[in-house]
């Protein structure tokens, strides 16, 4: 979920809660400072994962809205050589999305990014889809010595959001591929069944390029001459309006579970689980599991299972379960730790300092919230 | 079975990876480092690593980069590239390089291979001959990535730099770089069986198969580089390596 666009949160606030209060549904607590509750203690996320599930359901969780997406995007690929387009990270969603489109008898043209942080697993899993599925691959490979200035300047602006980097430039890589193969579909595996909840206070928005250049200009030591960006403008009014690509989320006409579609993947086409959502890359691995929690005290595991637990993939039980497990091996956990302060070229006794900063906000840093707080306005009071 | 060594040969400049064609059409492929993670965890038999820029730019082997390398390399690691002193090479051991790869220096300090060999053994030095054919037909080896002709045929070269003391020889078609056309076998055969020394072969893999053909003309080992980076028609970069049982029945049905 795009959810990630109210920033303006003092992780002073967040040591402020003393006693953590859980939801009696889901497992988010007052880790969220936004979080509000009901008289039967049922948090605001259950709320808003409900009214989602209702609009939903009005409109596409049907098969025949399933058959009628497909069939659009088919026709309209008549004589062209791919009728629609994937973002491929060697993750779950974007792996079993792409099985989907090629069991509806889709041909897309497969996209990945490498902004310098695949594992082996990713790679390969990456290639056995490929492979199997009989796919076109296309690479996009962003230019290590930029990608690297830029991640060590968000890591110096100590924000939550360490991603910003990697998912600005697969959006950016992703639209700008789509319009270079004149490809009008985009199938995105974002989804309400897995990533519904997400508190927008854990992170920001990667799309604010502003945001980003703000950032960079402020920490980084050479100029971005090659590393793909996208502008406000580009991603809501060029891309959609006037080229008329289209974002599909085809993973919410279906009754996408994990568990199952980890299974498929795994005995269809070889495909290996690497253990955690967006674990499949050492950095977003680090950065969920041990910068967020160290830092700010958001541990995103929680909100990935509690999108779960409300769409009835995992009981609560279990969720609370998978809670007492550590975020990291120690041993795996300082191996990582060497090697993203070596590969960041941030002395390992600064990333260190870093860890043990309390963090700081994006509002630190300038941004255009206020023109996508608008955009949001704009689109929920056209419905 | 004894797997002959199927070894990736990653082109090094600046800190990233590229991969050329005929030497020229640089492409960027990526960041180093992390391709090396993930050949070390596809468990390659021994990786070779040329920075393609030292000797034509003029400067050192660059050690702190090499050092991450090879820190983050379980497998030997072959590295060549603007090696000219015994002082180089010795830094480059104490590295963490197996192996020291000369190209340019074979010709303008031959003694650097006698001195390499007695001190380190003659495993740790290996000799990259490159070669192409020029306008008259006439197969000739060049040094300096292949910039400038030696005059000598690639049988000459090998024979000479075998005299020196060479441990292996990387035979390496300029031609067939990059283009996928499968090896140059008839060379491969011709100078496997005129030394002793052992013979990797490199320049134009396409496919698995390729591999045992070289092996039957006599090399001992073979090295690719496309093949291992580039995937499919949009010849996207996706590092790729032969499961161990795929290997394996390639060379048994050569066998």
């Amino acid at each position: 979920m795009n959810s990630n666009l109210y920033f303006n949160v003092l992780p002073e606030k967040l040591a402020a809660i003393e006693e953590r209060r859980l939801c009696t549904r889901c497992i988010m607590d007052t880790s969220d400072p936004d979080i509000s509750f009901d008289d039967r203690g049922i948090c605001s996320h259950c709320r808003d994962y409900d009214i989602l599930v209702l609009r939903q359901q009005r409109s596409c969780t049907t098969q025949s809205a399933f058959k009628r997406i497909v069939e659009e995007i088919s026709s309209h690929g008549k004589g062209r050589p791919y009728d629609c387009l994937i973002g491929l990270s060697g993750g779950v969603d974007s792996s079993y999305l792409a099985y989907v489109a090629r069991q509806a008898g889709l041909r897309p043209l497969v996209v990945h990014v490498d902004a310098g942080w695949d594992s082996e697993l990713a790679v390969k899993n990456i290639e056995k889809l490929v492979r199997r599925l009989d796919l076109d691959l296309h690479t996009v490979v962003v230019d290590w010595d930029e990608m690297r200035d830029l991640q060590a300047s968000f890591m110096r602006a100590e924000v939550p959001n360490q991603d910003i980097p990697q998912d600005h430039v697969f959006a950016a890589a992703v639209m700008s591929t789509a319009a270079k193969h004149n490809i009008r579909y985009v199938l995105n595996g974002s989804n309400t069944s897995t990533e519904s909840i997400m508190p927008r206070a854990w992170g920001y928005n990667s799309l604010d390029l502003r945001h980003l250049r703000a950032i960079h200009r402020r920490f980084g030591t050479r100029k971005l001459r090659t590393y793909p960006t996208i502008s406000f403008f580009e991603y809501y009014v060029y891309h959609p309006r006037i080229r008329g690509i289209r974002t599909i989320r085809l993973l919410n006409f279906l009754e996408y579970e994990k568990a199952k579609a980890i299974d498929i993947l795994q005995q269809q086409l070889g495909w290996k689980y690497y253990g955690g959502k967006h674990y499949e890359s050492t950095f977003t691995k680090f950065f969920q599991a041990h910068y967020l929690p160290t830092k700010f005290g958001y541990d995103k595991r929680r909100a990935h299972l509690s999108s779960l637990v409300v769409s009835g993939q995992l009981s609560r039980e279990q969720a609370l379960l998978e809670m007492q497990q550590p975020l990291y091996d120690p041993r795996q956990l300082l191996e990582d730790k060497e090697y993203i302060a070596k590969k960041l070229g941030i002395p390992f006794q600064e990333l260190d300092d870093i860890l043990a900063r309390p963090g700081k906000p994006h509002a630190d840093y300038p941004s255009n919230e206020r023109l996508f707080r608008f955009k949001d306005w704009l689109i929920k009071k056209n419905g | 079975m004894l797997i002959p060594r199927v070894i990736p040969c990653l082109l090094l400049t600046g800190s990233g990876l590229i991969k050329t064609r005929r030497f020229r059409h640089r492409r960027y492929v990526g960041d180093i480092i992390n391709a090396v993670r993930i050949f070390n965890d596809k468990e390659v038999d021994e990786l070779l690593v040329l920075d393609i820029d030292a000797t034509i730019v003029g400067y050192e082997p660059r050690l702190d980069i090499i050092t991450s390398i090879a820190g983050e390399c379980f497998m030997p690691l072959a590295y060549g590239g603007g090696i000219s002193s015994m002082k180089q090479a010795e830094e480059l051991f104490t590295a963490g390089v197996e192996k020291v790869v000369v190209n340019s220096a074979a010709i303008r300090q031959p003694e650097l291979i006698k001195q390499v060999s007695s001190n380190f053994g003659s495993q740790s030095v290996v000799v990259c001959i490159d070669y192409k054919r020029n306008w008259l037909g006439r197969v000739h080896t060049y040094i300096e990535s292949g910039r400038k002709c030696t005059g000598m045929t690639p049988l000459e070269h090998a024979g000479y730099v075998e005299a020196q003391g060479a441990g292996e020889i990387i035979i390496q078609s300029i031609e067939r770089d990059g283009c996928r056309m499968g090896y140059d076998l008839d060379l491969i055969r011709q100078i496997a069986s005129a030394t002793n020394v052992p013979l990797i072969a490199c320049g134009g893999a396409h496919q698995l198969t390729d591999f045992s053909a070289a092996i039957d003309r006599g090399a001992s080992a073979v090295s690719a580089g496309s093949m291992f980076v580039f995937h499919g028609k949009h010849q996207a970069v996706l590092i790729t390596y032969p499961e161990r049982h795929e290997l394996e029945s390639i060379f048994q049905r050569a066998a």
